[in-house]
This record gives C-alpha cells, sequence and structure tokens, in this order.
C-alpha cells in the first residue's frame, strides 16, 4: 500500500442544526488506494464524501489535502478531486455540451477536440454514443457513465464516489466499479466511494472505514472487520438482509 | 369635434364602481370565493390613490429638490419593503437588495429622461419626476419580485446541477449562471412580447391617459415610446443589480452551496 496521505482528517465533526452527523473522525486516505466508506442509511458517509472537495466544511477539526488546508486553493482542489454523484446532474443540450462543461471556464477543456471526447467516451465504455447524441435520452446507466467521463476531462487525481451503484441493477453496478477500477490502475486515481453494499465493495476496496450514526466504529481491510464482526454492528448485514427479501 | 378634455367627476367615478359590482356578480355566479378580497382591492384603490392625489397636488407646489427627492427615496423603501414582504422565499439581505436595485435603476434611468430626453428644467420639476420615477420603481418592483420568486425556483430545481458545476470547478457566478439566465429571460420576455404587439393589439395606459387628456396623438405615442423603452431598460437594469446581490447569498466564500437556504421558506 503506497503511504503517502492524499487526505488527512483530524477530529472532523458536523452539526447541523445542532444535530451531530458526524463525530470527531479520524483518519487518512493514501494515494492510489480505493477506500470504501461504509455504512447503514442515514450513517452520514454522503456528509462525510461532500468535505472531500469542500462541498461542505466540518464544522469542527480540519482535513487537508495534499499536505495543505483542503480550502486554502478551492480551484485546485475542485479541480484535483472530482465526484461521481449517486444521481449525476446531466444537463440539456448535447453530450458534448455535457462533456465541455468545465469548458465555461477552463480554456484546456474548451479547446478539447472531438476525437478526444470520443476517446474520453470510449474510456468509460460509451462506444456507441454520438457526441451529438441528447444527453438527457441515454439510459441511467449510460448517464453516469458520461458524467465520469465528464469528470475525468478534469484529470483528476481523486474520484469520489456517492452510492454510484444505487439506481442501477446488478449487472450493470458491476460492469461501472469494474470500470471505475480499471480506470483506478490505469490512471493512478485514488477512489473513494461511499456504499451501503458492502458485497459490492469488497471486490473492489483496498480498505474501509465504517460508519454508524456519524462515528468511526471500523477502519482497517475486511477480513480484520469481518473478524470484529463490525459489519454487524453497524447494521450493514441488517441491509444486505432487507435488500434480499 | 375633437374635445379638450374629458373631465372625470367624483360622480364619474362612482358610476364606474358598476364594474366592480357587476365582477361581484360574477365571481359570486361562479363561487370564486373572491368576493372579500376584491371588495378591500376597491377600497384601498379608492383610498389610496385619493390620497396620492391630494400628496401629489401638495408636493407638486413645492418647488424644491429636497422634497422631490425625499418622495421618490420614499416610494423606493416601500417599494422594497413590499417586495421584500412579497416573496415567499428566505432570501438574506433581500431587503438590501431591491433598495439597491431599484435605487441604482431609478438614479440611471430617471436621471436620464429628466436631464436628456425631457430636458425638465428645473430637473426635480415633480410633473415629471415623480410619474415617471413612479412608473420606474413599480416596474423595478414587479419585475423583480417576479425575478427573484424564479430564481428561486431555479436554485431548488438545480441544486444538483449547481453542485455539479461547483465540484468541477466553476465559481458559484458561473454555477448559477443558468438560473440566473432562465430568471431573468422569464421576467424580461413580457416585456418584450409588450413591444411587439404594443399598439397593435393594446393601447398602453399612459398613452390612453393622455389622449382622454386632449394631448396629441402623436405626441402621446412618442411619450408611449419612450416609457416602453425606459421600462424594458429599468427590468434589464434593475434584476441585474438585484441577481448579482442575491446570488452571493447562496454560497460561502469557501465557494459551496447553502443548501440549508434552499429548504427555508419565509
Amino acid at each position: 500500500m503506497p503511504s503517502d496521505p492524499i487526505f488527512q482528517f483530524s477530529n472532523v465533526s458536523l452539526k447541523i442544526d445542532a444535530v451531530s452527523i458526524l463525530k470527531g473522525l479520524n483518519f487518512e486516505v493514501h494515494k492510489g488506494e480505493f477506500l470504501s466508506v461504509l455504512g447503514a442509511s442515514g450513517a452520514g458517509k454522503s456528509s462525510l464524501l461532500r468535505m472531500f472537495n469542500a462541498l461542505s466544511s466540518p464544522t469542527e477539526g480540519s482535513i487537508k489535502f495534499r499536505g495543505m488546508n483542503i480550502e486554502d486553493d478551492m480551484e485546485v482542489l475542485r479541480k484535483n478531486v472530482g465526484i461521481l454523484f449517486q444521481n449525476p446532474a446531466v444537463f440539456s443540450g448535447s453530450v458534448k455540451d455535457n462533456l465541455l462543461l468545465a469548458g465555461r471556464w477552463d480554456q484546456n477543456i474548451a479547446q478539447t477536440l472531438d476525437h478526444e471526447l470520443i476517446r474520453s467516451l470510449k474510456q468509460v465504455g460509451l462506444n456507441k454514443i454520438e457526441l451529438q447524441n441528447k444527453a438527457r435520452d441515454l439510459s441511467g446507466g449510460e448517464q453516469q457513465r458520461l458524467a465520469l467521463a465528464r469528470t475525468l476531462l478534469n484529470h483528476p487525481q481523486v474520484l469520489l464516489l456517492d452510492e454510484p451503484t444505487s439506481n442501477l441493477d446488478p449487472k450493470l453496478s458491476s460492469s461501472i466499479m469494474d470500470l471505475v477500477n480499471n480506470l483506478r490502475e490505469n490512471l493512478s486515481l485514488t477512489v473513494v466511494a461511499v456504499s451501503h453494499d458492502h458485497v459490492l465493495m469488497r471486490r473492489y476496496a483496498n480498505r474501509v472505514i465504517i460508519l454508524s450514526h456519524g462515528e468511526l466504529i471500523g477502519e482497517g481491510s475486511f477480513e480484520s472487520l469481518d473478524r470484529d464482526q463490525v459489519f454487524e454492528q453497524a447494521g450493514l448485514l441488517d441491509t444486505e438482509a432487507a435488500d434480499e427479501t | 369635434m375633437k374635445p379638450d378634455f374629458y373631465v372625470l367627476t367624483w360622480n364619474d367615478v362612482l358610476v364606474s364602481l358598476f364594474f366592480i359590482a357587476f365582477s361581484i356578480f360574477l365571481i359570486k355566479k361562479w363561487k370564486l370565493g373572491l368576493e372579500k378580497t376584491l371588495l378591500i382591492g376597491t377600497l384601498r384603490t379608492f383610498v389610496q390613490l385619493t390620497l396620492m392625489g391630494y400628496v401629489l397636488t401638495w408636493f407638486f407646489d413645492q418647488q424644491h429638490w429636497a422634497f422631490m427627492l425625499s418622495l421618490l427615496i420614499a416610494m423606493i423603501f416601500i417599494a422594497s419593503w413590499e417586495g421584500t414582504r412579497r416573496q415567499k422565499n428566505n432570501i438574506p439581505h433581500f431587503f438590501a437588495a431591491m433598495l439597491i436595485s431599484l435605487l441604482g435603476a431609478a438614479i440611471l434611468i430617471l436621471g436620464t429622461i429628466l436631464l436628456f430626453i425631457l430636458d425638465v428644467e428645473p430637473w426635480y420639476s415633480p410633473y415629471a419626476a415623480i410619474p415617471i420615477g413612479g412608473m420606474i420603481i413599480g416596474n423595478g418592483l414587479n419585475s423583480t419580485s417576479l425575478t427573484a420568486n424564479r430564481f428561486m425556483g431555479e436554485l431548488k430545481h438545480r441544486e444538483g446541477e449547481i453542485e455539479t458545476l461547483l465540484a468541477l470547478g466553476a465559481t458559484p457566478k458561473l454555477a448559477v449562471y443558468d438560473a440566473m439566465k432562465a430568471s431573468i429571460h422569464a421576467a424580461l420576455i413580457p416585456n418584450i412580447n409588450g413591444m411587439m404587439t404594443v399598439g397593435l393589439v393594446q393601447l398602453p395606459g399612459v398613452m390612453t391617459g393622455q389622449i382622454l387628456a386632449g394631448i396629441d396623438p402623436l405626441i402621446a405615442v412618442r411619450y408611449q415610446i419612450m416609457i416602453m423603452y425606459m421600462w424594458f431598460t429599468t427590468a434589464t437594469l434593475a434584476n441585474m443589480i438585484m441577481l448579482a446581490i442575491v446570488y452571493r447569498q447562496f454560497f460561502t466564500n469557501k465557494m459551496q452551496l447553502r443548501r440549508e437556504l434552499l429548504r427555508n421558506e419565509a
């Protein structure tokens, strides 16, 4: 496992309207790893993920990105840390318009040539999609891939995934996660994926942190956490059972 | 024969109450439940405009710039307060945004009209400044209220899009650009449509009033043309100033969308 920490969370807490969402979290994310943040619904996973590219700030504690305070240079942070939301925002207009969104403020992206855009679509498995297709006519899985291609055009170092497969069937979920894992290896990405699906995540993640009611109750490899029965404690086995029924 | 003047007496106004009586009859027939509101509206129209008539008569007798300016500023304050009261959403500092946008529009547009178009002497003559200022402020109020409501709707509807743009590296201004554009479009299109059909479908109020008061239609038309142009610019300018202030309220200085404001209803 590479040892350089790319993110360092120190005593991070979040309160919204006096309700504690996250409580004193301490952990690190290392370059090149695939970290999974697991927890039952309402555990605070998505709130935590939003902090990785400063879409929200902790009410206490500090977060460092590459050794600097995460909010010191928002422009660099947002360019380097891409996020794929649970429901990706696909804008009206063509596939090309969607890919070139960041071209509104980034000249390098604005000048991307069509053949490079097509290559970026192929990179995420959208081989049969034309740049002129209407983006909102794409299926849910295709829209997810389009959003991924759009994020990758920023050449991020880190990719954040917020329940990326929760709206997709198991086959599509696996193919998206296979894709992300391949991209991680090929592009040397660091991936942080939030999920409630520990069965899916254990196929990809090197390391896992487990949240329960805003607290970090486990951190390490799946094997070590299995031994300590942390998944059961976090209510993740109940979710699995409920999903199966 | 062309009449010099159609003088409306208070008795004539009383007769015009027939319209209200007829409306109440129609409202009752369809059981719309608007009788009470309409009666209050009828009474307020009468009282407010009559009082305004007396106030204007008094003001018009005071040939002093301070009187004119204080009345205009009072009108802007009232309009800003009314605009804030009408606002269904919780927009921080909305009163200040309304005040600055209406003040900006009034200074620029009224100033241009008084000094360079009508060449009013002295520039503070209330016969020109008050009615035209009133139109600018009233039109600015209506337009900015509509735009602010629409902008809130757009922010709520586009929350995911805005956060996606922020996450990709957009500044707050770029992230809400589409929302601002849609809101201003919605506010300006009725103005543009009005310019397209004016004179064909309806004769505007100011022109009708002037013609009824015995003014040459060609002069009335010129006034109306100026007023149409003025209305559009007022709406554009006031909306842009208002949105430039308002959109900033929805972001922290760390380029984060203040999502809690999108959940709060005033």
